[in-house]
């Protein structure tokens, strides 16, 4: 056992760090507008469609599904409305920390969560890059334990830099997947 | 073997094959003919309607060309197992098992020793005679990479097994202390901690179902099994259509008919559940190296699976109803899940049960993989009452008072009853769920109690946590209470509304013990 770098100092429960004190960044601003730009687009290209079929002379529609139209338009707009003030409200509040053990991600509207990732217990790491994101020039951090899948560690909404700075932080952590 | 292994002076050499491709033993071939006639007959259970219907119509049954059919198809299918064979090479060279396989899909695997997490030794029934063995090699990544030696001889698979997890526990010793050398290579270090009887696997049997070992087994003996039933019931006075077809029967007559059915079929179940039990867990032993379990159990066909003991990740107690009625207690040793296939419990390499264990066992047992742990003796703190203000006054109560009042309205009386009866007993198991869920810490572990009419209990080493989740709503902020949610390699453990303080100091501290030990958790 190398004896150099070892310490082994009491830690008093009071004075364990504390992963509510850590001050948190906002994710860009972009993802909040890039969510909300989507979220619009989507309701404009299916209300097109719903109104060009309806409108169309081609093909005849039996005259219920006509009589449909406006409540299904309705129903879309209901829809887009709650998922616009979703992400308006909780977009904002989607926020990340970097502790030189850790990486936190804190999320969630109505249920918030605040979720801590220990870097020795990371096994990979993927930079991803969606049409929208890239359109958008945003990037999502995806953090691979070995929990799991369902419980991959994302931050999304990062600038391409940032993304890339915060992966090679990852890299270089000397406790990277411990063994 | 075609090429025997050569015992050599050094035991790390023992295993290797050397650079040649090796052939498995001549045995293996009737391995892959039941593989493959197991497959056809999967096949068939689809095919056979098709082929009962056009048979009906074309009159095939009694043309003398069907039996020279069926004899092709059985040649075939034994064959099938010789070119299995033929294709399939195998070498261990410089720590690493490779196997090439597969006669149109060729598939070449190659395993380095260190990335093996499992070694799961089978001898199906018809190897047990001649000693061979069917090694399984497990990754902790996906099944795909899953590699099978189909038929050694079985000094050689434990050869292999040895080898494979020394290799595994050198590699990590050389890292953390280039120093020690192990010398532990002989099986005297194996000692037996559990073993279960047949009356312990009687009872496993009645308050487990295990049902469907035998039930899935027997699928292609159902239609005769339906009619010997059928036959046996009308003999012991049982009219099936005189009961439903004839409007003779009183309704006292058809109450106690459908009770004495009810009776039999109970008591069938139950038998063939106990027979599961035994089948799977007859002889079981589980025994402890320095630093594995191996548990091994069969009637007809023996399984032995071995675990490395440093990567438990979470034990669990379980007791049902039943269980706890009786003081049984089914003991789970789970390790890394993620990735792989989920896999039947009994059988699974990566979640060890040692079945209907008494309570009394349950503490020496834990404290091999856990020392030093209290999972009945330490105190838990119960859940925050908010858990129920949650569930019953935001979820059940008021969607129940709803449905009800639309009901009444209604005046659909029947439904009434219905739902209220429902919503008393959701409310009374939400409040047992909320009464058993509990959690409890100390130095080096975290402990979650819970269940409804069973109880469950959880332990789990704090510095093994893979990820800490806190959730907690707007609500549940004003009433000061939080939800944690412990990410571990097996999976995740849930302690819903904690007092908010204890829920901080718990995550913190598991952060801490996992980041400042600096150890792996495998």
């Amino acid at each position: 056992m190398e004896m150099d770098n070892f310490s082994n100092l009491p830690v008093r429960p009071s004075e364990l760090p504390d992963v509510r004190e850590v001050a948190m960044t906002p994710v860009s601003p972009r993802y909040r507008i890039a969510n909300l730009a989507s979220v619009v687009s989507v309701f404009i290209i299916l209300c097109l469609a719903l109104t060009i079929a309806h409108l169309q002379p081609w093909v005849m529609l039996p005259q219920q599904l006509h009589k449909l139209f406006p409540y299904a338009v309705a129903v879309l707009a209901l829809i887009a409305t709650l998922l616009f003030s979703y992400h308006w409200f909780a977009d904002p509040l989607v926020r990340y920390a970097i502790r030189q053990q850790d990486l936190i991600l804190q999320k969630g509207l109505i249920f918030r969560t605040i979720t801590c990732q220990p870097i020795l217990r990371v096994q990979h790491i993927e930079i991803k890059r969606g049409p929208l994101d890239r359109l958008a020039g945003l990037a999502k951090l995806q953090v691979f334990s070995a929990g799991g899948s369902a419980y991959t560690f994302e931050i999304p909404g990062l600038s391409v830099e940032r993304a890339v700075q915060l992966r090679q932080f990852i890299l270089d952590h000397k406790d990277l997947d411990a063994r | 073997m075609e090429h025997s292994v050569s015992p050599s002076t050094n035991p790390s050499k023992q295993v290797e094959t050397g650079g040649d491709w090796q052939r498995l033993a001549p045995i293996s071939i009737l391995y892959f003919t039941v593989g493959n006639i197991k497959q056809f007959a999967q096949f068939l259970i689809y095919v056979i309607p098709a082929l009962a219907i056009s048979s009906n119509i074309f009159e095939m049954h009694n043309a003398s060309y069907l039996i020279a059919i069926g004899t092709g198809i059985l040649a075939t299918v034994s064959f099938s197992g010789l070119i299995s064979y033929f294709f399939y090479l195998f070498r261990i060279h410089q720590q690493h098992v490779e196997v090439k396989s597969g006669v149109l899909h060729r598939r070449h695997i190659n395993l380095p020793f260190w990335r093996i997490q499992n070694v799961k030794i089978e001898q199906p029934f018809y190897y047990r005679p001649f000693n061979f063995a069917l090694v399984v090699l497990d990754t902790a990544g996906s099944s795909e990479e899953e590699a099978k030696i189909v038929a050694v001889p079985l000094p050689y698979a434990l050869m292999i097994r040895k080898q494979v997890l020394a290799d595994n526990a050198e590699a990590k010793q050389e890292e953390s202390n280039a120093a020690e050398t192990i010398r532990t290579r002989d099986d005297s270090d194996e000692q037996i901690v559990n073993r279960r009887s047949i009356h312990d696997l009687i009872v496993h049997g009645i308050t487990n179902n295990r049902v469907w070992i035998l039930l899935g087994a027997a699928a292609p003996l159902y239609d005769s099994a339906a009619t010997i039933i059928y036959n046996w019931l009308e003999s012991k006075g049982l009219k099936l259509e005189q009961l439903f077809g004839e409007e003779t029967a009183t309704w006292w007559q058809l109450g106690l008919y459908t009770l004495t059915a009810l009776l039999i079929i109970l008591a069938v179940l139950a038998s063939l559940s106990i027979g599961g039990a035994v089948l799977t867990f007859y002889g079981f032993t589980l025994s402890r190296d320095k630093r594995r379990y191996i548990r091994r159990s069969g009637l007809l066909s023996k399984q032995e699976v071995s675990m490395k003991m440093s990567r438990i990740q979470l034990v669990t107690a379980q007791q049902d109803w039943l269980d706890k009625l009786l003081g049984r207690v089914n003991l789970y040793f789970e390790q890394n899940t993620s990735g792989t296939q989920p896999q039947t419990e009994l059988m699974s390499p990566n979640k060890l049960l040692i079945p209907s264990v008494t309570v009394d066992e349950v503490h020496t047992l834990v404290n091999g993989p856990l020392p030093h742990s209290g999972i009945y003796t330490v105190s838990y703190q119960g859940v925050s009452k908010q858990f129920l203000s949650y569930w019953l006054g935001i979820w059940v109560w008021p969607i129940g008072v709803l449905l009800t009042g639309i009901t009444t309205y209604l005046q659909l009386w029947n439904e009434v009853g219905v739902l209220v009866i429902a919503i008393v007993f959701i409310t009374m198991f939400t409040l047992l769920r909320w009464w058993r869920w509990g959690y409890a810490t100390d130095e080096r572990y975290v402990y979650v109690r819970s269940g409804r009419m069973g109880l469950d209990f959880q332990c789990l080493e704090k510095y093994k946590v893979q990820q800490v989740s806190v959730v907690q709503s707007v609500f549940m902020k004003r009433k000061r209470v939080a939800s944690v949610k412990i990410i571990l390699a097996s999976g995740s453990v849930t302690i819903p509304f904690m007092f908010e303080s204890d829920a901080w100091k718990l995550a913190n501290d598991l952060l801490y013990a996992a980041e400042s030990s600096k150890k792996s958790w495998m």
